[in-house]
C-alpha cells in the first residue's frame, strides 16, 4: 500500500477532526436548549473525519506511482524564498509591537525586497531604501492622519 | 424604486463619494491589468482604507474595485497576451491574436465597451432582481436558511476544480474555523483549551486576507524564477486609436451575443463562489457554439472578445444580487465586502435592501457609475496601466503585505488580527500547494455560524427533523443541494474514467 501526500493529508484531517469531537464531548449541555453547544460541531467534525478517511482511501486507490499527475508536483524554481519571505513575516510581526509601525515597516521592506529579487547595483540599493523608507512614512501619514486608523507604537521605541 | 435609484445616484455623484469610487475604479483597473494581482487582492489592499470612510464612501470604493477589475485585465490580455486576472482568460484567446494583427486598439476597445455594455445589463439586473428575491427570502424560516446554505456550500464544493473530497474538506475547515471561540447560542467557550488569544474565536476578515493574500503572493514569488509567458519583444505596437462608433456599433450588431454572453455572466454570478474565471470561459464556449463561424475563434474575431468581456462584468451584477439578497457571497471579493459591511455594524441578508434602503441603492448606483468612470479610466490612461502592469514583484509584493497587516491590525486595533494572518497565511499557501480550493473554505468561514444559529432555532421551534425536508422550500433547496453533489460525483467519475481511456498505459 503506497500513501501519497493526498493520503497523509486525509489521515491528518481525520486525526484533527477525531481529536476536537473527543474534546467536543467535554462542553456542558445548557439547561434551556434541547442541544448544547457541542451539538453543531459534532455533526462538522464527524463529516470531516469521514472526509479525510474518504481522501485516504482514493489516495491509496489511485495508486499514485501511477497518476503522476493529480500527486507530487515539483516544487517550483523559486520555491525556497517561500519559507524565507514566511519568517521575514514572522519577524516584521514580532517586532511590531517592540519597534512600532514606522521602524519596523521600514526594517520589513528592508529585508523582503532584497529577498525576493537581490539589487546588484548601488542605484538599485538606493531604490530598495528609499521605498522603504516611503513605504512607512506614507501608509503611516495617510492612515494616521486621514483615515483615522492607529497603528501599532512600539514598546521600546514609544513611537 | 427609480426615485431612489435616482436620489442615490445624484448622491454617488457627490464628490464625497464619488471620489472613492473613481478611486477604487482606478485601483480595481490597475489591480486588474497587473498579472499575479487578482481582484480579490486589489481589494485585499483597499480594506485598510475604507475603515475611515462612511460605509457608503467604503462600499462604493470597493464596487469600483470589483467593476475596474474585472475589466482591467482585458488590457494585458490584449495587448501581452497574459489574462491580467482568471476573469479575462477567454479574452486573450481573440484579444491577442487581433492586436498582434494590426488592431491593438479595436482589440482592446472591444474589451471595453462590451464589458461596459455587460456590466450595465447586470445593473439593471441587479436593481430589478435583488428587491423581489429578498422579500422571496424574507419568507423563509430557519430551516429553509439552513436548506439554502447547505445548497451554497454543497454547490462550491461540487464545482471545485480537481477533487470533489477536497472541496468538501475545504468547506469543513471554513465551518471548523467559525466554531472557535463562544457558541453563539449559549456563549460557552468552545475549543479554546484555555488560550486567551483562541477565546474571542478567529477574527473573519484576518482569516480572509491571509489566506488570500498570503497563497497569491508566495505562489507568485515561488514562480519568480520561470520564464516569463511573455517577453517585451511579444508586446503589441501600435496605437490604440480607434472609432468608437464603429467599435460601439461592431457590439450592437450583436444584441443575441452581447445579451445571452451577458445572461450567462449574470447566472454565473449569482451561483455563488463560482466567480468571473468560470463566467469569461463560459460565455466565450456558448459563443463559439452558437456562432455561424466557430472556426474563426481564436484567430482574432471580435464575438470572442465581446463574449467574454461581457460576461465577466456581468458577473459582478450576478455576485452583488446573491450578497445584498440572501447575504451569502458570490465569491471571494464579495466575501470582503460583507467583511466590511461587518465593520460598519451593517447587517447583510434579506433586511439588508428594506432596512438599509439609502445604501443598497447607493451600491446599486455605484456599480451603475463605475461603468463609465471605467470607460473614461481606460480612455485617459490605458497605455500607461500597461507600464504600471509591469511593475516589479519585489515592489509590489512588500507595499501589499504592509497593507495586510494594517487591514488584519485595524479590525480590532490589536494585535491578534495580525497574528492570525500569520497563521492562516501559512494555512492557506500550504492549501494551493497541496490544491485545495480556497473558495469553499471562505463560505465555510462565512456561513459557519448562520448555519448553526439556524439548525438550532430550527430545532428549538420543533424538535421534528423532518421539517427540514417536508417543508417545501427547504425540502427542493436540499433536494438541488444533492442533485448537486451526485452530479459533480457524476462528472468527476466521468472525467476520471476518459482520461483512464485517453492516456497511454506506459
Amino acid at each position: 500500500m503506497r500513501v501519497g501526500r493526498d493520503g497523509v493529508i486525509g489521515l491528518i484531517v481525520t486525526a484533527l477532526s477525531l481529536g476536537l469531537l473527543v474534546q467536543s464531548l467535554s462542553l456542558p449541555q445548557l439547561p434551556l436548549t434541547p442541544i448544547g453547544p457541542g451539538f453543531y460541531p459534532r455533526i462538522v467534525l464527524g463529516l470531516l473525519a469521514l472526509a479525510g478517511v474518504v481522501l485516504f482511501i482514493q489516495d491509496v486507490m489511485a495508486n499514485r506511482a501511477e497518476s503522476s499527475t493529480d500527486g507530487e508536483v515539483q516544487s517550483p524554481p523559486g520555491f525556497w524564498r517561500v519559507p524565507l519571505l514566511f519568517g521575514i513575516v514572522a519577524a516584521y510581526i514580532f517586532l511590531l509591537p517592540i519597534l512600532g509601525y514606522r521602524l519596523a515597516t521600514i526594517l520589513f521592506v528592508l529585508a523582503l525586497m532584497p529577498a525576493i529579487e537581490w539589487p546588484t547595483t548601488i542605484r538599485a540599493w538606493a531604490t530598495v531604501i528609499a521605498i522603504s523608507v516611503a513605504t512607512s512614512l506614507v501608509s503611516h501619514l495617510a492612515f494616521e492622519r486621514y483615515l483615522l486608523v492607529l497603528l501599532p507604537r512600539g514598546s521600546l521605541t514609544g513611537w | 424604486m427609480l426615485e431612489l435609484l435616482g436620489n442615490a445616484l445624484l448622491t454617488i455623484m457627490q464628490w464625497k463619494y464619488l471620489l472613492p469610487l473613481f478611486l477604487g475604479t482606478l485601483m480595481g483597473v490597475i489591480g486588474g491589468a497587473i498579472p499575479g494581482v487578482t481582484i480579490t487582492l486589489t481589494i485585499i489592499i483597499l480594506l485598510p482604507f475604507t475603515f475611515g470612510l462612511d460605509p457608503l464612501q467604503g462600499l462604493a470604493a470597493m464596487t469600483g474595485v470589483y467593476v475596474g477589475g474585472s475589466a482591467g485585465g482585458l488590457i494585458t490580455a490584449s495587448l501581452l497576451g497574459i489574462p491580467g486576472t482568471p476573469s479575462a482568460i477567454a479574452t486573450t484567446f481573440d484579444g491577442f491574436p487581433m492586436a498582434r494583427a494590426g488592431e491593438p486598439g479595436r482589440a482592446v476597445w472591444l474589451g471595453i465597451w462590451a464589458s461596459c455594455f455587460g456590466g450595465l445589463i447586470g445593473g439593471l439586473f441587479l436593481v430589478l432582481v435583488t428587491g423581489p428575491l429578498a422579500a422571496i427570502a424574507l419568507q423563509f424560516g430557519p430551516w429553509e436558511y439552513f436548506s439554502l446554505f447547505i445548497l451554497a456550500l454543497a454547490m462550491v464544493a461540487g464545482l471545485a476544480e480537481g477533487s470533489m473530497t477536497k472541496g468538501l474538506i475545504s468547506a469543513g475547515i471554513g465551518l471548523l474555523i467559525a466554531m472557535f471561540g463562544n457558541d453563539p447560542v449559549g456563549g460557552i467557550p468552545r475549543f479554546t483549551f484555555g488560550s486567551d488569544f483562541l477565546s474571542g474565536g478567529f477574527p473573519f476578515l484576518p482569516v480572509l486576507i491571509g489566506i488570500f493574500a498570503f497563497s497569491q503572493i508566495m505562489t507568485d514569488v515561488e514562480n519568480l524564477s520561470r520564464p516569463k509567458a511573455a517577453r517585451a519583444s511579444d508586446q503589441v505596437k501600435g496605437s490604440l486609436r480607434v472609432s468608437h462608433l464603429k467599435v460601439i456599433g461592431e457590439i450592437i450588431s450583436r444584441p443575441f451575443l452581447l445579451l445571452w454572453t451577458t445572461i450567462v455572466g449574470i447566472a454565473i454570478g449569482v451561483l455563488p463562489a463560482i466567480g468571473g474565471s468560470a463566467a469569461n470561459m463560459l460565455a466565450y464556449d456558448q459563443a463559439k457554439k452558437f456562432s455561424p463561424h466557430p472556426e474563426r475563434f481564436g484567430k482574432g474575431t471580435p464575438e470572442g472578445i465581446i463574449a467574454s468581456e461581457s460576461a465577466n462584468n456581468a458577473n459582478v451584477g450576478g455576485s452583488l444580487v446573491t450578497i445584498m439578497a440572501f447575504g451569502i457571497p458570490g465569491d471571494a471579493v464579495t466575501a470582503v465586502m460583507l467583511g466590511a459591511m461587518t465593520i460598519h455594524g451593517i447587517q447583510s441578508g434579506p433586511l439588508f435592501v428594506s432596512q438599509n434602503a439609502e445604501l443598497a441603492y447607493g451600491i446599486y448606483a455605484a456599480y451603475i457609475l463605475a461603468h463609465p468612470l471605467m470607460v473614461l479610466i481606460m480612455a485617459v490612461a490605458a497605455v500607461i496601466m500597461l507600464r504600471i502592469s509591469q511593475v516589479k514583484l519585489s515592489i509590489l509584493a512588500p507595499v501589499v503585505l504592509v497593507l495586510c497587516v494594517i487591514g488584519a491590525y485595524a479590525v480590532n486595533n490589536t494585535m491578534n488580527g495580525v497574528y492570525v494572518l500569520l497563521i492562516f497565511g501559512v494555512v492557506g499557501y500550504a492549501l494551493v500547494r497541496t490544491r485545495f480550493p480556497l473558495a469553499p473554505l471562505i463560505l465555510g468561514l462565512i456561513l459557519g455560524e448562520q448555519i448553526e444559529l439556524n439548525l438550532i432555532r430550527a430545532i428549538m421551534t420543533d424538535d421534528n427533523l423532518w421539517l427540514f425536508i417536508t417543508r417545501p422550500i427547504s425540502g427542493g433547496l436540499l433536494l438541488v443541494a444533492l442533485v448537486s453533489v451526485v452530479l459533480s460525483i457524476w462528472q468527476h467519475v466521468r472525467h476520471a474514467r476518459r482520461t483512464a481511456t485517453v492516456e497511454p498505459d506506459f
